[in-house]
């Protein structure tokens, strides 16, 4: 357990992303747990604290939103913050209507990033 | 007057006698005594005598017995009697029964006419008849004589051994008996027609031979009218037209099969002689060309009513043709289009033929098809293969563009994310320095890992080298001409090449190389697009250069490029064209480069503009 504050779990298998996000996201003030793997994160403790998730779209093995599709299947509702490098408004639509909280297209910025865990944190 | 009876008969003018009841004669007039010469004695034993020709006096007894047996009026039929002199003469004898007060018979009265002239003209008339008939009989046709109500009164021989039925049985209305039967009702018809003009006519049907054969026959018949006009009978011949019918239904059959396979394949034929202009259309033309049968074809009509039809783009294409055409007297094949009343467009494909007929006439015999159908699909399927061409390259460049986008993206996240938290570090109280600095230097890792990205993706689209293989640039180019003929033909382009016959053979990839006079010709044939006013004709060129290279130029009379354009058309994206993506060029100039040669644009001194390259020969060993 680190503390009162709420644990954001970032899962990408970029490792600058895994590197500078997490920096990022302990400025704004969050507890935060970086995984390389969607099996990863479904194998780790995390998964259970987890009160939002950063999720990368295109990885090897299991994809993002495959991990969307397990989670529900979990019945984990943890709001989801995709991000992706491919910027494809077609595959943002259909994550968001599948219950994704946003989407964001790297690079993102500071801004759009706090204005998602806004609303995923409510 | 008082007349005695006894002088009247003694002076009549003929030969006269009395016979008693039992046979005998009795009274004999002077005439009879004259003419034999004999006397009365003499006379009543004429049955024992010569006085009746001996071949004819056994007939005259016995008939004049049953005569006188029967008690009727007797006429004998001719029989000589012998002149005084010794002469037989022809007569004819007549007996009528001398009666009482109550009508029993009590004698003969009987007159004896001599008849030899009538005799001898009757036989002569009867030799005329039988030699005649004989040559009515002999001649090769078939002759019949027919009664004013089409009852068959005489068959010649001829006839009669060509059916081979016996007269009784095709006399009177059995001839009916001798035709086919399909055609019975149609003849009956036709010598109903011919009797109720009472004019001499004809008509056709089939007769069956003696071997069963039915042939077909041309009944001629004449009336014959005797002398106050009256009609009394039909003299007919039937001649065989066998032979003719049969060629009339193969000629029928085979203009049916033409008509139908002219209909079928949408092919229809003129045949148009110069001279005289005398056109002829098939029924398939009449059809394609929406031409009212009953409207005469002729020159000046084809002209007004076809000529305002034909799409302006192929106004030239057919008045050069024609005019080819009227020079050389060679074979013509074009295609053009027409516009139909309903807006439509019909494609005509038009092959013809000039040459002389048998008077030394020029005729000029063409077949037009209809390829309206095939074209359009052929259009359609042309758009459909250039948007999937298009799609498909669109689709690459998506991909390509996308897997860029996400080698680029990932660094560049990093970059921003790590620039963020650098700037919260330094903001911070007290400012995190080491935290920044840590930040800070991972935000130029980030960065030089995105220019890794475009560094690789540099070596990828250059890694390959060209092939280098002996290459003939006039090969190459015609396989080029070949592959696009269709498309150019479709845009109405008009492909001229001019191949040196002395071209060194080059070193590289060829089909690389291919791609670029593809693309050069592509372009051409696009900038001619909007072309309306003039041929849009393109040039494909290949010379020798400076001894050791090889030049391929593609002119064409397109729109052009202004000069000011020049030095960005082969930028990668730049372009002149509406649809394109211009990356076309670029491309083009990066494949001719890398064979160590250059690609340039000239403006024409007339329309339009040429792009050229040229590359080195291939060194020789």
């Amino acid at each position: 357990m680190i503390g009162m504050r709420p644990l954001v779990s970032v899962v990408d298998d970029d490792e600058s992303v895994r590197e500078s996000l997490p920096d990022l996201l302990r400025q704004f003030g969050f507890a935060v747990q970086a995984f390389a793997s969607a099996e990863a994160f479904l194998a780790s403790e995390a998964l259970g604290d987890t009160r939002c998730l950063i999720l990368d779209v295109a990885m090897p093995g299991m994809s993002g939103p495959e991990l969307q599709l397990e989670l529900t299947r979990r019945w984990q509702t943890i709001p989801i913050v995709f991000i992706t490098a491919q910027g494809d408004e077609t595959i943002r639509r259909r994550l968001l209507a599948h219950g994704a909280v946003e989407c964001l297209f790297k690079p993102f910025s500071e801004t759009e990033l706090l204005d998602a865990l806004g609303v995923a944190l409510r | 007057m008082k007349v005695d009876l006894d002088r009247i008969v003694e002076s009549f003018p003929g030969l006269v006698a009395t016979m008693s009841l039992p046979g005998e004669l009795d009274y004999l007039n002077q005439a009879v005594l004259d003419f034999f010469g004999k006397t009365a004695a003499e006379l009543r034993s004429w049955a024992e005598s010569d006085v009746i020709h001996p071949d004819d006096l056994p007939r005259v007894v016995s008939e004049f017995r049953e005569a006188i047996a029967a008690g009727s009026p007797y006429t004998s039929a001719a029989h000589r009697c012998r002149r005084a002199d010794g002469v037989y003469r022809w007569f004819q004898t007549r007996a009528l029964p001398m009666r009482d007060a109550d009508a029993r018979i009590i004698g003969w009265s009987i007159l004896l006419t001599e008849i030899d002239d009538l005799k001898r003209t009757e036989d002569a008339l009867r030799a005329s008849e039988r030699s005649l008939r004989l040559i009515i009989d002999s001649i090769p046709t078939l002759a019949w004589s027919s009664r004013p109500d089409g009852s068959v009164e005489f068959f010649n021989q001829h006839y009669l051994d060509y059916v081979g039925l016996p007269a009784e049985q095709v006399l009177g209305f059995g001839w009916r008996t001798a035709f086919h039967p399909d055609d019975l009702e149609r003849i009956a018809d036709g010598w109903e027609r011919i009797r109720a003009s009472a004019q001499a006519g004809e008509h056709e049907g089939r007769l069956r031979r003696h071997d069963g054969e039915y042939r077909w026959f041309l009944f001629r018949l004449n009336p014959f009218r005797d002398e106050s006009g009256n009609l009394v009978k039909w003299y007919g011949t039937s001649t065989d037209i066998d032979a003719r019918r049969r060629a009339e239904d193969e000629l029928r059959r085979s203009e049916a099969f033409l008509a139908e396979g002219q209909r079928l394949s949408s092919i229809g034929t003129f045949y148009w002689r110069r001279d005289t202009d005398e056109i002829t259309f098939s029924e398939e033309l009449y059809r394609i060309l929406d031409w009212n049968r009953d409207l005469r074809v002729t020159r000046e009509r084809a002209f007004q009513r076809i000529l305002p039809r034909v799409h302006p783009e192929d106004l030239r294409l057919l008045s050069d043709g024609m005019a080819r055409s009227l020079g050389t007297g060679g074979d013509q094949d074009l295609e053009i289009r027409l516009l139909d009343p309903d807006g439509s467009l019909k494609y005509l494909h038009i092959l013809s033929r000039e040459s002389r007929d048998l008077d030394g006439g020029i005729e000029q015999i063409g077949a037009v098809q209809d390829v309206t159908a095939r074209r359009t699909s052929e259009e359609a399927l042309g758009r459909a293969r250039s948007e999937l061409a298009h799609v498909v390259s669109a689709m690459s460049l998506g991909v390509l563009t996308a897997s860029i986008a996400h080698e680029i993206n990932q660094p560049l996240a990093g970059i921003v994310t790590n620039a963020s938290t650098c700037l919260r570090m330094l903001a911070a109280d007290p400012p995190d320095l080491a935290g920044a600095r840590e930040t800070a230097r991972r935000t130029i890792r980030d960065g030089n890992r995105a220019s890794d990205v475009i560094a690789r993706l540099r070596a990828l689209f250059s890694r390959k080298e060209p092939t280098s293989d002996p290459v003939d640039m006039n090969d190459a180019t015609r396989e080029v001409i070949a592959l696009s003929s269709r498309e150019l033909q479709r845009n109405r382009v008009i492909l001229q090449s001019d191949l040196a016959s002395d071209l060194p053979i080059v070193s590289g990839d060829r089909v690389q190389l291919q791609q670029v006079i593809l693309n050069l010709v592509r372009n051409a044939s696009e900038a001619m697009a909007a072309v309306e006013d003039r041929p849009r004709q393109l040039l494909i060129r290949t010379e020798r250069e400076d001894v050791d290279r090889v030049r391929v130029s593609v002119r064409d009379a397109g729109v052009g490029v202004a000069r000011e354009s020049m030095s960005k058309l082969f930028d990668a994206f730049y372009t002149t064209k509406s649809g394109g993506m211009g990356i076309g060029l670029s491309v083009s100039r990066s494949i001719v480069e890398r064979h160590g040669g250059r690609l340039w644009a000239e403006t024409n001194e007339g329309p339009g503009a040429t792009f050229a390259f040229s590359i080195p020969a291939m060194r020789t060993l």
